[in-house]
């Protein structure tokens, strides 16, 4: 009876120890729900502006097509060629004015999510961390085991569609309870370099918008193609619906096999 | 006559008292060569035996040689060879206890030394990133040959690559958060 008494006192000694380590076992803050719901609403508003400017690039594309198939290069003087650039420079206006509509909103949830994840950075990786606590939460608890292959993907997503993009980081993020702290520093940061750059883009878009839309006004009354219009279209549908070119995978070195077990009393 | 000879004998003692010195001087030098075997376990032997007779200065060297010899015969248990190696340096005092986790952890643990520091990461890191990344890159080299090439753990050298990636773009994130804080 005595043994018993002694063996569950111990049992429960152990659970509160236990129990205690995990309440106190840091935990990186970086993405709070505020994140998470600016993730969605930037991916929404992305699918809206890609539903909207669909159809007028594939309206551009058709345009383009039948103007290359009259011979209208170098033909510039015909009356019916003329007509033809007229029609694709309305149509290149119409795009410019999509974007113009959309643009604010897309930069108002990306800047949001962007400022999110800064704060959340800056004050739990940089200043809450030293270099080797930084070290220790991207490698995890078992330094010696083999890299996971669920660890998100670094940087490059130039193939991917934006609203794809961000429906993918919405998933990560909002599964990202499951993740480990290792996976979060990791995501975060890959999110919050690329939503810099999104937004460095948005906002020169944004002012190369009315500069466009004032040339190709006044290119209108000439029925002109230029090749910044052609190049403007390119650029959109790259960064819209993603690079067509596939990317090659270099294969990686062979995986090690070999178990190892040995750890050094000088290993920090 | 008998003076002289007594001079004479003096003299001859002295000399040879003085060159009988001079000779136990110069076999006393140790000749701190580099170990000649090929044996990593041998090769140890011979470094703590060089390094117990006055050959301290040239650690880094025997390091350096000791790793060679165990690149010829790469096994996993020669990180254990190299761990007790540097162990008994620190309690033969020849190093202190953190340099002999720096010349240990340097070679063969997937953890940077060159990205320690005190303070944090804003404060510290990244006013320095790029000497710091310059540095883990360097180190990345001494890993590739004490993880990969000295103890065939693959694993632990394909690791430590893959935290120099997660290194640069998670210091890339947090040095521009910390920057635009200001």
């Amino acid at each position: 009876m005595k043994n018993r008494l002694l063996g569950l006192a111990a049992l429960t000694m152990t659970l509160c120890v236990t129990a205690t380590a995990l309440a106190n076992s840091p935990t990186i803050r970086l993405f709070p729900t505020t994140v998470v719901e600016d993730l969605r609403q930037t991916g929404n508003v992305a699918r809206d502006m890609e539903t909207g400017l669909q159809e007028v690039i594939g309206r551009l594309d058709q345009q383009q097509q039948l103007y290359e198939q009259s011979k209208c290069d170098g033909a510039e003087n015909d009356s019916g060629c003329q007509r033809l650039a007229r029609q694709i420079g309305a149509t290149y206006l119409d795009m410019l004015t999509i974007m113009e509509e959309r643009l604010p909103d897309m930069e108002h949830t990306v800047n949001n999510t962007r400022q999110s994840l800064e704060k959340g950075l800056r004050n739990e990786l940089g200043k809450k961390m030293t270099p080797w606590a930084l070290q220790e939460t991207l490698v995890g608890t078992g330094a010696t085991k083999t890299a996971t292959k669920s660890s998100p993907t670094l940087r490059g997503r130039s193939g991917m569609r934006l609203s794809e993009r961000f429906k993918q980081y919405y998933q990560l993020v909002a599964t990202s309870g499951s993740q480990s702290d290792q996976s979060l520093a990791v995501l975060a940061s890959d999110i919050y370099l690329d939503m810099e750059e999104t937004s460095v883009l948005i906002q020169r878009t944004r002012q190369e918008i009315a500069r466009a839309t004032l040339m190709e006004q006044l290119n209108q009354s000439f029925g002109i193609i230029t090749p910044e219009m052609m190049e403007v279209v390119g650029g959109v549908k790259s960064i819209l619906f993603g690079d067509e070119e596939a990317r090659e995978i270099v294969a990686g070195p062979p995986p090690g096999s070999i178990e190892q077990a040995y750890r050094s009393p000088l290993e920090q | 006559m008998s003076n002289f000879k007594l001079k004479s004998r003096l003299a001859f003692a002295s000399i040879l008292a003085v060159s009988m010195l001079l000779t136990a001087c110069a076999s006393n030098e140790p000749s701190c060569m580099s170990p000649q075997t090929r044996n990593l376990s041998n090769a140890i032997s011979a470094v703590q035996s060089n390094l117990q007779s006055g050959c301290q200065a040239y650690f880094d060297s025997y390091y350096d040689d000791l790793l060679t010899i165990a690149e010829g015969d790469p096994r996993p248990e020669n990180k254990r060879e190299f761990s007790e190696f540097l162990v008994w340096a620190a309690d033969d005092g020849l190093l202190s206890k953190r340099q002999a986790e720096d010349y240990y952890n340097r070679y063969f643990n997937v953890k940077f030394m060159s990205m320690r520091g005190d303070y944090n990461n804003c404060s510290h890191t990244c006013p320095n990133k790029q000497k710091v990344l310059y540095n883990m890159e360097r180190e990345l080299s001494d890993k590739e040959r004490g993880l990969l090439r000295v103890s065939l753990d693959n694993d632990g050298y394909y690791r430590a690559d893959q935290l120099f990636q997660e290194v640069e773009l998670v210091l890339e994130a947090t040095c521009t958060a910390c920057a635009a804080g200001r």
